[in-house]
């Protein structure tokens, strides 16, 4: 007599392999169930991917709109463009919309003396205090640096009329001369406005709050699809177990352990989760890119988005579907595990 | 005769023989309950049976008598309310659901009606998972395995699935499935049940012969009247107890009178 052995746990391998082989011959079923993780996820990724894009182009609108708003403002200062002179003093460091918008003022026909600015392409005077303000119509203090080094009586000293246009966003601080706030009495008629002020400050934060409530609703609405696709899951693989009973009993009479028989179900589960996930995040990337081309051009679309962004939430709902799909399988599986093996011998299943 | 536990210890002496290694399967005094609510259906009441090692038996009996309960038993499938079931001298009732799974794999061969092989595998496969569950590598699994499939005339088939071949040919598979770990007993629930005249026979003439090469104890429980005569012994059970258990030959006398 043979004294009784504990069966062996078998490798992965062969769960997945018998697992593989369940899936081939019940493609259909499979591809069903696959259909539910793919909406799901093409959903969550349509989402995520939908913002980056939107991030994407409102800043670059953004950016446009403040190189339109210093251009227009500079043309309101002065009458007659051509051969009018204006002065630039950069003040740290200059952001791509300030140079934008001087290439546009250069283009108009103005005259340009510029103190720490050069931009490849265009004749730029460069000139020094009090040269670079001598005849100027206005003096354009731009760049993102905190202090002018220079208080506005000197920098307008020689202008016929003294206006100083800031550039400086006061969302991220006030421009300070010489160290002190800019403050002069009303009769030195010195005029200072800034291109970005407290509206564009409104605006912004207006923009932001209806950013943020936008995300909100988007969340609910992705969290309620993904728990339909948990029970699509979950309901498919109890039917998929229903199904195999007697499949399943059979197994279990010929030795297999219950941890095998769940881990069967648990692998099919994954592999649906990984395929179905792969296509949806496809599905969820190109759905916005064409939608959002239409709108912006392919072109802008394109290359305004963040691959990096796109590649982190890519990875995310791989995982998440992945996740979804093996926490759904759990309740089938265990089911399926506790299963006994008489079953197998119920001939009406 | 009537009761029944008395009647089997006057037929083979059931005390004091344990540890010997004759009985390859003993069932002592088995009940079963079902309960639903309030309802206990008492589907076996004290069952008492000694299996010799090489036997043929066949388990006879009307349906909802506690037969497939029995045979259940028996065959480890389930667990009795009480009593003690011992399959090679093991009490199964002791054993953890590894050492079941153990059982299961090495020690019992099944047999079902409907074949159950497992449709998305060819035949060569269905005779091999039992050997991948004992932990067998696959190529010794394969050699095994053909060779099995050649004992049963299916060689020339091992690569096609169960979904094209006839009925004889599945259950033939299935035995060749249940051999693969040289099980002492072979378990088989109405084998022939889903077969035809001819087939069933062949089926039955298939069992005797493994029975006398292999020296396999087959246990069936069945309706078929061939099956009978083939069989050294018949256990007759109605309600939920042995009644009877008579020898090929008694048989004999009785199916000619039932003819």
């Amino acid at each position: 007599m043979e004294a009784i052995g504990r069966q062996v746990r078998l490798p992965m391998g062969t769960a997945m392999q018998i697992a593989l082989q369940g899936i081939k011959i019940r493609l259909g079923r499979a591809l069903v169930t696959i259909s539910g993780v793919v909406l799901g996820i093409a959903f969550l990724m349509n989402v995520l991917a939908g913002s980056h894009i939107s991030t994407a182009m409102k800043k670059n609108e953004d950016l446009q709109m403040k190189e339109d708003m210093m251009v227009s403002l500079v043309k309101m200062q002065i009458e007659n463009p051509k051969h009018q002179q204006i002065a630039v003093l950069a003040v740290g460091p200059v952001t791509d919309y300030e140079r934008k918008a001087i290439v546009t003022l250069y283009k108009i026909g103005l005259r340009i003396r510029a103190d720490g600015l050069q931009i490849p392409g265009l004749k730029l005077e460069p000139a020094k205090l009090p040269a670079l303000t001598a005849g100027a119509e206005v003096v354009l203090v731009i760049g993102q640096g905190d202090d002018c080094p220079i208080p506005p009586n000197i920098l307008t000293h020689g202008m016929k009329q003294p206006v100083i246009l800031d550039s400086k966003d006061t969302t991220q601080g006030e421009r300070t001369y010489a160290g002190k706030p800019y403050s002069i009495p009303v009769t030195s008629g010195i005029r200072r406005e800034l291109f970005f002020g407290k509206r564009m400050a409104d605006e912004k934060t207006k923009i932001e709050k209806r950013t943020q409530q936008q995300k909100f609703r988007n969340f609910w609405i992705v969290t309620i699809s993904l728990l339909v696709t948990i029970i699509g899951i979950a309901n498919a693989m109890l039917m998929s177990v229903t199904e195999r009973f007697k499949e399943i009993g059979t197994m279990k009479c010929l030795g297999a352990l219950s941890g095998f028989i769940r881990r069967l179900f648990l692998i099919e589960s994954a592999v649906i989760g990984v395929v179905g996930s792969v296509v949806g995040v496809l599905i969820g990337i190109l759905f916005p890119m064409v939608l959002y081309s239409f709108a912006y051009g392919f072109k802008n679309v394109f290359s305004a988005v963040s691959y990096g962004h796109l590649g982190v939430s890519s990875l995310e709902c791989l995982i998440a579907g992945t996740i979804l799909s093996v926490v759904a399988a759990i309740y089938p599986a265990t089911i399926a595990a506790r299963m006994i093996p008489a079953m197998a011998l119920r001939t009406n299943v | 005769m009537s009761v029944p536990t008395l009647d089997l210890e006057a037929l083979f002496d059931t005390g004091g023989t344990s540890g010997q290694g004759e009985y390859v399967i003993r069932a002592v005094d088995v009940k079963k309950e079902f309960r639903s609510g309030e309802n206990v259906t008492h589907a076996l009441r004290g069952a008492t049976l000694d299996i010799f090692r090489g036997e043929y038996i066949s388990i006879m009996g009307p349906s909802g008598s506690g037969k497939t309960t029995f045979f259940n038993a028996i065959g480890g499938l389930s667990k009795p309310t009480s009593g003690k079931v011992y399959i090679d001298q093991v009490d199964i009732a002791q054993l953890d659901p590894y050492e079941l799974a153990w059982l299961r794999c090495r020690k019992v061969g099944y047999i079902f009606q409907s074949f159950n092989l497992i449709q998305v595998m060819s035949c060569l496969e269905n005779v091999t998972l039992p050997m991948a569950f004992a932990g067998v590598s696959s190529e010794d699994a394969r050699d095994k395995g053909m060779e099995i499939l050649k004992k049963v005339g299916l060689e020339d088939r091992a690569l096609h699935k169960p979904a094209e071949m006839s009925g004889g040919q599945q259950q033939r598979v299935a035995i060749a499935r249940a051999l693969a770990n040289n099980p002492a007993i072979l378990l088989a629930d109405e084998p022939t049940g889903n077969l035809d005249l001819h087939t069933g026979e062949e089926i039955i003439e298939l069992f005797a012969r493994l029975r006398d090469e292999l020296g396999v104890t087959v246990v069936t429980a069945t309706h078929d009247l061939k099956m009978l005569k083939m069989s050294d012994r018949i256990v007759w059970i109605e309600d939920g107890l042995i009644k009877r258990v008579s020898t090929a030959d008694e048989m004999d006398i009785k199916v000619e009178e039932i003819h």
